[in-house]
């Protein structure tokens, strides 16, 4: 005891010394823990996490505290922290359904429907950040990022026009669609380079003519003849490029065309990946695949061709293998064969799948996930998944101080989020929420 | 006895070597039913990639071959179902855009035997776990409603066929002429002539007539003696009957040897559903093909009436008079050309497309399994890996496979090297 508050005060000391050094700027919180799960190396244990400005400053096992730092010691109560939760690819916040055939002009953000709690419903689970789908088949439109903040009708995004849904099914109509999705863009792209072909060709003969002109003035003018100002002089082309548009259902098939935008690409069996197979061919065009399993499957047939550098959305659920009861841990059999690009979501597509995405990853856990993929298939990944790892995802120096303290392990059903931290500031308390509660 | 069992597993080792790049798969020791050139006993077929290389009793194995070993069985070709509902989705070329070679139905087709079917206009193969070049082609079929249920629908047949033969005439009359260098003028417009008419009378496609009366099935044979054009027949319960015409005709059935009808008392000539139905359709020459009551794969009901047991029916034409190679036949090559695909399939010839069936014994026993399936060249169905039979009568080699692995394992316990002694210098 003595030996610890004699390391406290010459750990105060040596802060005082260094903030003699730099100017402290702003308020500095520190957060001491049991272990830090920092998703960027090995995990910490026993470690500090100093936030100023909201952004993490330091962070180590011997972290030096400003005098002046407010200080959370949350050691000697298992206490665990964590990347905020990300889910990649959620659909509970929509409020309309569109049929199938080529919808790519949508925006999920577009059509969002919010309730008053929903931040607070998904930070007491742990979740900073969603991206959102536009529901329905066929193409529905493009993804959209969320952080999780409270707004009655419509939340600030990140990002708004993502990736481009396309669900893939082993019928003639979703290939036909896909198909053509990629010809119009083709032929869009076809088309654009062809004007501007035509635009340059145009605009060299015009200004060739102009100097000509200019050159047959000026030799009138040496002569002493008299120059009439033509008034109805020529109009040349436009002196930029501009490009023909584009029809809005053909736009985001033209970006990921040009491989300027990935695909989400939906499925559920392991036709639909052949079929997928068969209509990329060649193409080099990236894409994720988000898995929708339902209670049997027969994607273990073609998991060893999946993994080839794609990255997997898989629900966390246990399945059969069809028409018998031997149950697949699909999750970890990607791992097994290779596939390092793992993004675990609820199996549930409302708000209350979140509440027990924790207890559904346990369960995987229990038949052969390994923990540390798991944790990384909810946290980093999915915010790779959004192109969002500098947003949250890792704990590390310079990254902003978005992350959660659970009360424990964080696959033991029975722990809770004691606080969720979003850039530097606290959104969730669970002492206060129970309060609330309570009145 | 140790050395007994060493010298079978040499024996199954030697027809095991087995290599899943090669492109030869070779069926070696089994019988093989040709169908159009008789039984090989203990013969060979050989595939190389997608058709049959070789067949016969001395044929030389390429290095590295996949081979199955059907010493003792049964080979034949593939089965073809000519009308199947329920295998693979969509109609024409649909159906590759929405095959799922992962289907139960599928696998059960092929445990089956059946390797061909016909879904919706559209000849197709089933392979599992791959969905590549599975259409073998459409038929061309051309459906015309001629029952005596519309006696309207029949009036208009016949009219649209008479227009379609008046401007086959012209256009002949024209033709003629203008090749002996005379002025014909124009070239007679098809004006008002349906495409699909001239097609049939042309003889670029077939019509598909549904007959199972005698009444009808006259009828039939009327129109078909006045507009001659190919024919399929699907039902012909009572087509026994009138067998004779029918093969005046060139009508070629599609039919159930099963399927029960009384018959007519206000016909003055026999009529009703016979046993003999097949025997005697073959008698006169009618080429039929055999189906199965219900033409899915019915995982309802009672069993033995469906696709999954597509030879029984023909084992009942059988009971019914057939000789075993005609029923044999009107479940792969007459089938194969009622389908227009007789030229790939439908038989064990060099050249045609490898889709070959395995049986442990004759293939209308009601005992026999299907033990393999292979199509295109490639192992589609194995009875032994498949969850659904593996465990009803295992295959011996399975037997012997389970006793080496114990024989191994005793030979690792005893064969222990001593540790390597080094001198000390």
């Amino acid at each position: 005891m003595i030996i610890s508050s004699l390391l406290i005060t010459l750990t105060s000391s040596l802060a005082w010394q260094q903030a003699d050094e730099r100017e402290p700027v702003g308020r500095a919180t520190a957060y001491r823990l049991d272990r830090i799960e920092t998703l960027d190396g090995d995990a910490l244990t026993n470690a500090t996490v100093l936030v100023r400005d909201g952004v993490i400053e330091r962070l180590g096992k011997a972290v030096v505290i400003p005098e002046h730092a407010t200080i959370h010691d949350l050691r000697g109560t298992g206490s665990v922290m964590t990347p905020p939760l990300v889910l990649s690819h959620a659909n509970f916040l929509q409020s309309d359904r569109r049929g199938g055939g080529n919808n790519s002009r949508f925006i999920a953000a577009d059509s969002l429907w919010m309730n008053e709690s929903w931040a607070e419903d998904l930070w007491q689970y742990g979740v900073g950040m969603v991206a959102i789908d536009p529901p329905g088949s066929g193409a529905p439109g493009r993804t959209s990022v969320l952080r999780v903040e409270p707004a009655s009708k419509r939340p600030e995004t990140l990002v708004d026009d993502l990736h481009l849904k396309l669900n893939m099914a082993t019928n003639s109509s979703a290939k036909k669609l896909i198909r053509e999705g990629i010809k119009a863009a083709e032929a869009a792209i076809e088309n654009e380079v062809q004007a501007e072909k035509d635009w340059k060709k145009a605009r060299k003969e015009w200004q060739e003519k102009q100097d000509a002109k200019k050159k047959a003035d000026e030799e009138a003018k040496a002569n002493g003849e008299e120059v009439e100002a033509s008034d109805d002089e020529e109009k040349g082309p436009s002196e930029t490029f501009e490009a023909p548009t584009i029809k809005d259902n053909e736009q985001a098939f033209v970006d990921w065309v040009r491989k300027e935008r990935v695909a989400q690409v939906h499925m559920r069996s392991a036709s639909d990946w052949l079929h997928w197979q068969q209509l990329m061919g060649e193409r080099e065009e990236s894409y994720e695949v988000v898995l929708s399993i339902s209670s049997s499957t027969n994607l273990h047939e073609v998991i060893d061709d999946i993994v080839a550098g794609v990255r997997v959305d898989v629900p966390a659920r246990m399945s059969f293998l069809p028409y018998t009861r031997n149950r697949i841990n699909i999750a970890s059999e990607l791992v097994a064969a290779g596939c390092e690009k793992i993004v675990l979501s609820p199996s549930s597509n409302s708000s209350r799948g979140v509440s027990d995405f924790r207890l559904q990853i346990s369960r995987l856990l229990a038949e052969g996930l390994d923990e540390a993929v798991a944790l990384r298939a909810i946290t980093l990944e999915p915010s790779l998944a959004i192109g969002q790892e500098e947003v949250m995802g890792t704990i590390a120096i310079g990254m902003p101080a978005s992350f959660v303290i659970w009360s424990g392990d964080v696959f033991d059903p029975f722990t809770e989020v004691t606080s969720l931290v979003l850039d530097g500031e606290e959104k969730f308390n669970r002492e206060q929420f129970e309060l609330e509660q309570q009145r | 006895m140790k050395t007994i069992i060493h010298l079978f597993l040499a024996l199954a080792f030697c027809a095991n070597v087995t290599a899943q790049d090669s492109s030869y798969l070779a069926i070696v020791g089994g019988d093989i039913h040709t169908v159009t050139d008789g039984v090989i006993m203990k013969g060979v077929v050989l595939c190389k990639d997608s058709r049959i290389l070789k067949i016969g009793k001395r044929v030389r194995i390429p290095e590295g071959a996949e081979v199955i070993d059907a010493s003792g069985m049964q080979v034949y070709p593939g089965l073809i179902a000519a009308d199947a509902s329920g295998i693979v989705n969509g109609r024409g070329v649909d159906v590759a855009d929405s095959y799922d070679p992962y289907k139960l139905n599928l696998d059960l087709a092929l445990a089956g035997g059946i390797t061909t079917i016909q879904n919706g206009g559209m000849v197709v193969k089933l392979k599992h776990g791959t969905i590549d070049n599975v259409l073998a082609g459409p038929t061309s079929w051309i459906n015309l409603n001629y029952s005596s249920t519309s006696p309207a629908g029949r009036r208009r047949v016949r009219e649209e066929f008479s227009k379609v033969r008046d401007y086959m005439r012209l256009h002949r009359g024209w033709k003629l002429t203008s090749s002996m260098g005379e002025d014909a003028g124009d070239e007679p417009e098809a004006k008002g002539v349906k495409e699909d008419y001239l097609a049939l009378l042309k003889g670029e496609a077939t019509a598909r007539f549904s007959a199972n009366s005698l009444k009808d099935l006259l009828a039939t044979c009327e129109l078909l003696e006045e507009y001659p054009m190919q024919s399929v027949i699907y039902g012909g319960q009572e087509a026994w009957a009138c067998a004779g015409r029918l093969g005046r005709v060139n009508a070629r059935l599609i039919i159930t040897p099963r399927s029960k009808k009384w018959a007519s008392d206000d016909l003055n000539r026999p009529s009703g559903w016979t046993i003999e139905n097949a025997n005697i359709l073959w008698e006169h020459g009618v080429k039929f093909a055999i189906l199965p009551g219900e033409n899915s794969i019915s995982l309802m009901g009672l069993a033995g009436r469906d696709l999954m047991t597509l030879p029984m029916e023909a084992a009942f034409a059988i009971r019914g008079g057939l000789q075993q190679d005609a029923a044999l036949r009107a479940i792969t090559i007459d089938a194969a050309e009622i389908l227009g695909v007789d030229h790939r399939m439908g038989s064990l010839e060099v050249g045609k497309d490898a889709n070959i069936i395995v049986c442990d014994g004759d293939l209308f026993h009601y005992r026999s399994f299907v033990q393999w399936a292979v199509v295109d060249g490639k192992l589609m169905y194995d009875k032994q890996k498949a969850s659904y039979f593996a465990h009803i009568r295992p295959r011996a080699e399975e037997v012997i496979d389970e006793m080496e692995e114990v024989i191994d394992e005793m030979e690792e316990v005893t064969n222990i090297d001593a540790p390597e002694v080094v001198d000390n210098p």
